[in-house]
């Protein structure tokens, strides 16, 4: 009964969320979209302060926002304070999963099976690709799909497979704290060295380079890597919380 | 029609949270919920020929048609911070079950 | 010096001091206490971040709206803390990053940094309530939370995909210039309003509510009713009068209307038929939190400013004092606390402003507020709601009263609770300050008539 109500009522609400959206005059249908009636326009010019000029790849230099990628221009550069929110909510989720399940802990869970000698060197193996991938995810951020979150997402699942694949393997924490302390410091530190010198916490200071080039985009590769790095240990300190229990 | 379909997601994500009352089954149903409130807000960005807001050396100029990029800024934050609270979730989890054995709300008797 | 720094002064300590134990709880207590004396240095002044401006880049706004906020927030904060820092070492990393999260609240001008801020503040808060040693109660607030912060993004997308922008000055421009009927705006204002209420314990939306403070101690308390309760007050209170009332249908204030009185009179009358001390505290909170919600929708800015101070000090000293004697005594039935007074004749009579204060009564700060709200109310012509903060004030009274006797009667084995300096030091000069602002009112209503005129939406700058 209970769960035939509550069957009825989500009905009722999806219909009317969906029928209000359907007849709104405001809300763009699906693909309709208008972008250049939103912000979004000028971050596509690179034109929130002035810029008149054609955003050309190749070509423009020094552009108020260097990322090739849009989207990593608005994730670390627009609206860079909102990343560091986010980095400080996973920051804080994974000393509260370390907080949780106990901490100082020995022991690893127990696996179902006995891993091989082929499980182990394979996985050690496919351990440095994934790792590699990671950071190339990490540093080319500002130029492909990719970034800090994803590649620091692929760095932790490198450690993972390990764990998975051995189960006598155990990355040294501490390790992973000093990392996390290091670059979630450096991230605000960065932020506050624009403040004294620029004027704006978190601005860029340093030459942007031509659209498109390795080397380009200013600070954001140089937070990219650090947010990979943290997010990669973090997710990495989360994962051995999990896969370990107290004991001898 | 993705906008629908996210929707869809939303409502069945409430569904498990009214009705279920296993612990785990409770966190699924709420990374349910927060899937389809980030499909929405990908969904929300979408233009139709529009191609990904990325300066290549194919697609060099401005003047190009391109979805909307802060959308999908947007869903990288979301989708983070729903990784966050899911790991404190599971932590929770497991000390439920570490103090009660079991992951039935029904079965823990009062509180 | 720049308001940012309070956000991100607290947030690099918090980074570092993972590293160093040991001195965490000193940090702790530094960053705290400084961040009060700082906010005497913070000029009024709209902050933009990363050079980019309103409404492409985020600002924060510091008005003496948010002056007012941070110094209430701040200062409990350092209180909490001050009582707490070394029973409660662990916790340490985790309350630096809660007082970034709350600054954040309180400053934003952003509508999807308040979301990242809300998170951020909201996942501190689920691990401070850990230490109340009740999983399964954090893991309802935990999903309540979630869900409450998912409705309030899938309202603030909506509104982004029909007006097109993030900053909260922009948004009620665009609003106004597009000329969209009531009813375009109403579900999404509903749903972040149904978002941000799970957070502000308004019913039916505070399921949490009763495991985390029925089952409080002295750190989670406090914190939670009394400083979150102030940081989210506020939030409600910019998001009230700067977007929803700038384009509200009927259907949606009647319906905002009915939720909010419903959880006034729920909580009012759950809170009488309570037999615990911390249960009724926090079903009174529940009612304030409602009747704040409520001011700041009639556009009395400056009274619900003051209300949100009132309930905060109050509160703060009410939930202290309780949960200290049921920390100690491992109970919290009236009964087995009566007589708790007897001996601790300092604490009793801060307790006793503190809740003179809450349910209105004369000279004390609580009454100086009710009172101009229900003038005000009634100078619009306004009955039915003034009715109903009156009756509910007079149930207010009489549980108050009717605990105050038990707690101050004198029986034969009077329960062994010790109460420190520093407690009775905090408590009593947060209850002189309740006294004093309930005589001296000019300053106060002054502040209030300033705070009425002001235009949020200045903010913005565009």
């Amino acid at each position: 009964m209970k769960n035939f109500l509550a069957l009825l009522l989500t009905l009722f609400l999806g219909y009317m969320i969906m029928s209000w959206l359907a007849t709104n005059e405001f809300f763009p249908a699906m693909g309709d979209v208008d972008v250049t009636t939103r912000v979004s326009q000028k971050y596509i010019e690179r034109d929130v302060n002035g810029n008149s000029e054609e955003v050309v790849f190749g070509e423009a230099t020094n552009l108020e926002s260097g990322p090739a990628n849009t989207v990593t221009a608005i994730v670390a550069d627009y609206r860079s304070f909102d990343t560091l929110g986010e980095v400080t909510v996973l920051f804080v989720s994974s000393l509260g999963v370390a907080l949780l399940l106990g901490g100082t802990k020995q022991r690893r869970l127990e696996l179902n099976f006995h891993p091989n000698f082929m499980l182990r060197v394979g996985s050690r193996a496919l351990f440095g690709i994934i790792l590699m991938t990671g950071i190339y995810i990490s540093i080319h951020g500002h130029l492909t799909p990719g970034g800090g979150f994803p590649g620091g997402t692929m760095i932790a699942s490198s450690m993972l497979l390990l764990y998975l694949a051995d189960d006598e393997f155990r990355a040294k924490v501490k390790g992973f704290k000093i990392l996390e302390s290091t670059t979630g410091s450096a991230y605000v530190i960065i932020g506050l060295l624009g403040l004294l010198l620029g004027g704006y916490f978190l601005e860029n200071l340093l030459v942007n380079g031509v659209l498109g080039d390795l080397f380009s985009a200013g600070m954001i590769p140089i937070i990219y890597i650090l947010i990979g790095l943290k997010v990669g240990s973090e997710i990495s300190g989360v994962i051995d919380n999990f896969l370990t229990e107290e004991g001898v | 029609m993705l906008q629908y379909a996210a929707i869809v997601l939303i409502m069945l994500g409430l569904y498990g949270l009214l009705t279920q009352r296993n612990i785990i089954k409770i966190i699924i149903s709420l990374n349910i919920l927060e899937i389809g409130v980030n499909l929405f807000i990908v969904s929300v960005g979408f233009v139709t020929d529009g191609i990904a807001p990325i300066f290549t050396s194919v697609n060099n100029s401005s003047n190009l048609l391109f979805v909307d990029p802060l959308p999908q800024a947007l869903v990288l934050t979301a989708i983070v911070i729903g990784v966050g609270t899911t790991a404190l979730g599971l932590a929770l989890a497991k000390n439920i079950y570490q103090k009660y054995g079991t992951f039935d709300i029904n079965e823990m008797g009062e509180e | 010096m720049s308001a940012i720094l309070l956000i991100v002064v607290p947030l690099l300590t918090a980074f570092i001091s993972i590293l160093f134990k040991k001195a965490a709880p000193y940090m702790l207590l530094i960053v705290s206490f400084a961040s009060v004396v700082a906010l005497g240095y913070m000029p009024l002044e709209v902050i933009t971040i990363g050079g980019f401006n309103a409404p492409y880049g985020i600002n924060l706004i510091l008005d003496s709206y948010s002056l007012i906020g941070l110094y209430i927030v701040n200062s409990l904060f350092f209180l909490v803390v001050a009582l707490n820092c070394v029973k409660y070492k662990k916790m340490s990393t985790i309350l630096l990053v809660s007082l970034a999260g709350l600054n954040g609240l309180l400053l934003t001008g952003d509508l999807f940094n308040l979301f990242v801020f809300i998170e951020v503040s909201g996942i501190a808060a689920y691990l401070i309530t850990t230490t109340n040693k009740k999983p399964l109660a954090t893991f309802n607030y935990l999903v309540a939370g979630t869900v409450g912060s998912s409705l309030y993004l899938l309202g603030l997308i909506i509104l982004y995909a029909m007006f097109g922008t993030l900053n909260m000055a922009d948004m009620a421009n665009e609003i106004a210039i597009s000329g969209a009927s009531a009813s375009a705006t109403a579900f999404p204002f509903l749903l972040m309003f149904i978002g941000l209420g799970v957070e502000a314990k308004l019913l039916p939306l505070n399921s949490w509510t009763k495991g985390i403070l029925g089952s409080s101690n002295k750190l989670t308390g406090p914190i939670i009713a009394a400083v979150y309760a102030a940081a989210i007050g506020f939030v409600f209170g910019r998001l009230i009068t700067d977007l929803f009332l700038i384009n509200i249908s009927e259907v949606l204030e009647i319906v905002i209307i009915i939720i909010v009185i419903a959880s006034i009179v729920a909580g009012e009358a759950m809170a009488f038929s309570s037999k615990k001390v911390r249960d009724i505290l926090l079903f009174s909170s529940i009612a304030q939190a409602g009747l704040v919600v409520l001011v700041f929708f009639y556009g009395f800015v400056g009274w619900g400013v003051f209300l949100i101070i009132a309930n905060a000090a109050g509160k703060f000293i009410l939930f202290v004092v309780a949960n200290h004697a049921s920390d100690e005594l491992g109970t919290d039935e009236v009964s087995s606390l009566q007589g708790l007074f007897v001996n601790n004749k300092v604490v009793g009579v801060a307790f006793t402003v503190a809740s003179l204060s809450a349910m209105g009564m004369p000279l004390f700060l609580g009454f100086v507020v009710k009172m101009n709200i229900l003038g005000d109310l009634f100078s619009e012509g306004n009955l039915l709601i003034p009715g109903i903060i009156l009756v509910t004030s007079l149930v207010e009274g009489i549980y108050f009263v009717r605990l105050l006797i038990k707690l101050w009667y004198k029986e034969d084995n009077l329960p062994e609770v010790k109460y420190d300096f520093t407690l009775k030091y905090v408590v009593v000069v947060l209850a002189l300050l309740l006294m004093v602002f309930g005589v001296y009112t000019a300053p106060i209503e002054n502040e209030a008539d300033n705070l009425n005129t002001i235009s949020f939406v200045e903010g913005g700058d565009l």
